[in-house]
């Protein structure tokens, strides 16, 4: 990923690197795996202190605030070679939209070919300040990269295994071919270190989808990092054919202006058509990790870093301030916003999403281009679900809008994040 | 008191009711065995039984990773029934497994210990957790901290395990025993403060090494009776060292002059040591066996301050009358510190909860047995109990506390 560009990166890097330090030398010489050479578990400390006063703007706020206003994680993001306010429009499309993905677009026997190299490997990321984690990732990154496609286009994926364990990748798309599934039992099964494979699959249905490693144990496979997000855009021409597959009405009931929706919807959502650029889209992963290997999440995220698009310093009376590397996701006020989100959750059943003083059209899965919620502000998903959430913030007034997890407990341990409308 | 009427006694104890002296010995056996016999036709507490079942006990007493594909456990059937192990969960998923040593198939006869290997492409460090599922559909947890790769039984360990051997046993009690000169120059008043310093030294040893045995007996499979099994090895040792003393004393009293010398003493208190540093190499070893330690300098340093404390409390009997051939030092030094390399080698071999727990608990009889006879040789000379004496024992306690800081296992 194309790391942060900030004017005073390297100052700003340099003084995270002597605060971390400091605040984990102490741990890091007496958890066992540094002793180990493992984990740096070190930053555990660092959530333990959620609700610690980080008031020191200097601006005298209220007596309470400290222990009821703030909240978050103690600290700035070290590591900036992941920057998941990148990641949030980060598409690949085969045109090169990213240095790490290897991709082309091509025309064969008439039909559009996106072609991407994706490669597993073992890294290590950095999932809350001063906490990293032992993570197995598509092209070095969590979550993998967002491939796009338009429908009945081929997604042909070169992929090579570096990584120490053996992987796949498995398509949640309509695959008429078992051996392109990516599952140890079929095709090329699991695929062990320095092996490859091309897998080719269709880009249907229309829709928000998802991509895993399906190698066994599966729940280690998936929550060490190896899934990413799929974009099928629908195709305007193939939906003013068969406008009853993009809606739950019978082909009797389709009128003209129905229809004239249908397509003008799947405009919006086709990233080749001009209706498409006046939409802000961001892929959101909700996903979470466990560090201690008790089979239960220490840190949640959206997009895998705790509080990324949680507020740096706020007194809980309007005065704050964006951190360096925690900062809320701005948003204009006069485009529509729509979220790609999917729940990559492991070890909880399910994972929501909620949006303060807003409510949304929620799509399901993506798949149907009339709203399968209308006027919502929480959705729910279970593992692997995902759907299209649609934001219009045009008459709100310009401030921070909170959206997060609605099981609290996952907010406060990550999925805690916040909307700046200006 | 009267003078015995040996006839008379003579006369009873031979024919005790009449009897032979043998069928009297034997006839309460035969009687037990009747009654036994009888007991199991009759089975006359047939109408107690209301079907409730003891439940499964089974222990998995440690586990072995010969390679980053496999994980074996090792599990004791602790229970009066058989059990089988239908599945395996591996981080709360099935996965395969195959049970060994059981006679071929999954089920373990009471008292019976098997291998469960597990093919599994594991992660050093990554915690595991595994639970048996019996055929009853009881499950038998485990938790596998931190894994990493077991070095099984290659040349290269045996070798390594004698260099660290001579290390942390043989070359730190030989630097102490070099204190011996400085010894002989002592006051009675000093040397005896020695002593008590070495007692010291051995008391704390004992205390340490008492927990620990008690601490692993708890990972002794049930049928074991871990705790019972510590205790006696604990007095065994104590009796078994305290006769080989008692004897001495006996020749000594006999007017051998050999059995009076210090070099007893000296070779009571080296094997004493010898078989608290057994179960230290035991220790050593099968914290290398299970992959449980990167013995690194440090270590290796902290074993020495340990040990070297070791060597004075061998010699320090030794510091009056006639010095001994060097011979009779070379023999000391090698029964007290070379037990580190046996225990290294039997540790990363045949290690089990059972042997460790054992070992340590002969240590420590052994320990405690010389402390006394420490306590003995000092009030032979003079009094025991003196200021300075006490003082010096716990200045002993306190060196070993604090080195004891350094070398945690």
């Amino acid at each position: 990923m194309p790391s942060l560009n900030y004017p005073d990166a390297a100052a700003l890097t340099a003084r995270l690197e002597g605060r971390l330090v400091d605040s984990l030398r102490s741990e890091l010489t007496t958890t066992r795996r540094s002793v180990l050479g493992g984990l740096g578990l070190a930053g555990g400390a660092a959530l333990a202190g959620v609700g610690r006063a980080d008031s020191q703007g200097g601006t005298a706020a209220g007596h309470d605030d400290d222990s009821h206003g703030n909240f978050g994680a103690v600290g700035e993001y070290r590591d900036l070679a992941f920057d998941p306010h990148d990641y949030l429009t980060r598409f690949n499309t085969g045109h090169g939209e990213s240095d790490n993905v290897p991709q082309d677009v091509y025309e064969e026997d008439g039909r559009t070919v996106r072609e991407f190299t994706l490669t597993a490997v073992d890294t290590t990321i950095t999932i809350a300040p001063g906490i990293e984690f032992s993570a197995w990732a598509y092209n070095g990154q969590v979550p993998g990269p967002t491939l796009r496609a338009v429908e009945g286009d081929l997604i042909r994926v070169h992929f090579e295994n570096l990584g120490r364990h053996a992987h796949t990748i498995h398509p949640h798309l309509r695959n008429l071919d078992p051996s392109m599934d990516g599952v140890p039992t079929n095709g090329p099964g699991v695929l062990d270190t320095g092996e490859s494979y091309t897998y080719e699959w269709i880009a249907q249905p229309a829709g928000c989808h998802f991509y895993h490693c399906h190698s066994l144990p599966l729940k280690e496979h998936i929550h060490r990092g190896l899934y990413g997000a799929i974009i099928v855009d629908p195709d305007p021409k193939r939906v003013a054919e068969r406008p009853h597959e993009y809606c739950d009405f019978h082909p009797s009931q389709i009128t003209d202006d129905l229809r004239a929706d249908l397509v003008a919807e799947a405009e919006s959502r086709n990233h080749a058509y001009a209706a498409n650029d006046a939409i802000n889209e961001m892929v959101m992963v909700m996903n979470g990790f466990d560090t201690n290997f008790d089979g239960d999440n220490e840190v949640y995220a959206v997009n895998t870093r705790a509080f990324a698009y949680g507020v740096g310093e706020t007194d809980g009376q309007g005065n704050w301030e964006a951190g360096e590397t925690k900062r809320p996701i701005q948003l204009d006020r006069t485009r529509r916003h729509r979220v790609y989100l999917i729940n990559a959750i492991e070890f909880d059943p399910i994972n929501s999403f909620h949006t303060h003083s807003q409510f949304f059209n929620y799509y399901d899965h993506g798949t149907a281009l009339r709203p399968t919620h209308e006027t919502v502000d929480t959705i729910m998903q279970c593992q692997a679900q995902r759907g299209i959430v649609e934001l219009d913030y045009s008459t709100h007034d310009p401030g921070l809008y909170m959206f997060h997890a609605h099981q609290s407990e996952f907010a406060e341990l990550g999925w805690m994040s916040f909307f700046e409308v200006i | 008191m009267s003078k015995p009427d040996g006839g008379t006694a003579m006369h009873r104890t031979e024919r005790p009711l009449g009897l032979p002296r043998w069928v009297a010995a034997v006839l309460p056996l035969v009687l037990l065995a009747v009654v036994a016999g009888g007991f199991f036709a009759t089975t006359p507490f047939a109408s107690l039984d209301t079907g409730g079942e003891p439940l499964p006990d089974v222990t998995v007493t440690h586990t072995t990773l010969p390679d980053d594909e496999t994980i074996v456990l090792h599990v004791t059937n602790n229970g009066p029934d058989p059990v089988t192990i239908s599945q395996v969960l591996v981080a709360d998923a099935y996965w395969d497994f195959d049970v060994r040593g059981a006679g071929g198939d999954a089920t373990l006869a009471p008292r019976e210990s098997a291998q469960v290997v597990i093919p599994y492409h594991w992660n050093p460090g990554w915690d595991l957790s595994f639970a048996l599922v019996l055929s009853d559909g009881a499950t038998i947890h485990h938790t596998l901290v931190a894994p990493s790769e077991s070095p099984g039984l290659t040349t290269d360990l045996l070798v390594t395990m004698v260099v660290v051997g001579l290390f942390v046993g043989v070359i730190p009690v030989a630097l102490g025993m070099l204190w011996f000169p400085f010894l002989q120059s002592m006051s009675d008043r000093w040397l005896h403060a020695i002593l008590a310093f070495s007692a010291g030294i051995l008391g704390f040893l004992a205390i340490d090494a008492g927990f620990e045995a008690f601490e692993l007996a708890e990972r002794v499979p049930g049928a074991f009776e871990g705790p019972a099994l510590v205790a006696l090895g604990i007095v065994g040792s104590l009796l078994a060292v305290q006769s080989v003393s008692a004897w001495r004393q006996g020749r000594a009293d006999d007017g051998d002059a050999h059995a009076e010398s210090g070099l007893w003493i000296a070779y009571l208190v080296a094997l004493g040591i010898g078989l608290h540093n057994l179960a230290e190499g035991l220790a050593i070893g099968s914290s290398f066996a299970l992959g449980r330690v990167s013995l690194g300098a440090f270590l290796v340093i902290g074993f020495m301050l340990h040990n070297v404390t070791e060597g004075p409390a061998v010699v320090a009997p030794l510091a009056r009358g006639e010095r001994p051939p060097v011979a009779q030092f070379l023999g000391l030094g090698a029964l007290a510190g070379a037990p580190v390399i046996l225990g290294g080698w039997l540790g990363s071999l045949a290690y089990s909860p059972t042997l460790g727990a054992l070992f340590l608990a002969v240590g420590v009889g052994a320990i405690l047995q010389v402390v006394w006879e420490l306590r003995g040789m000092i009030g032979r000379r003079g009094r025991a109990g003196t200021a300075l004496n006490l003082l010096t024992f716990l200045a002993g306690l306190l060196v070993m506390y604090v080195t004891d800081l350094f070398v945690a296992l």
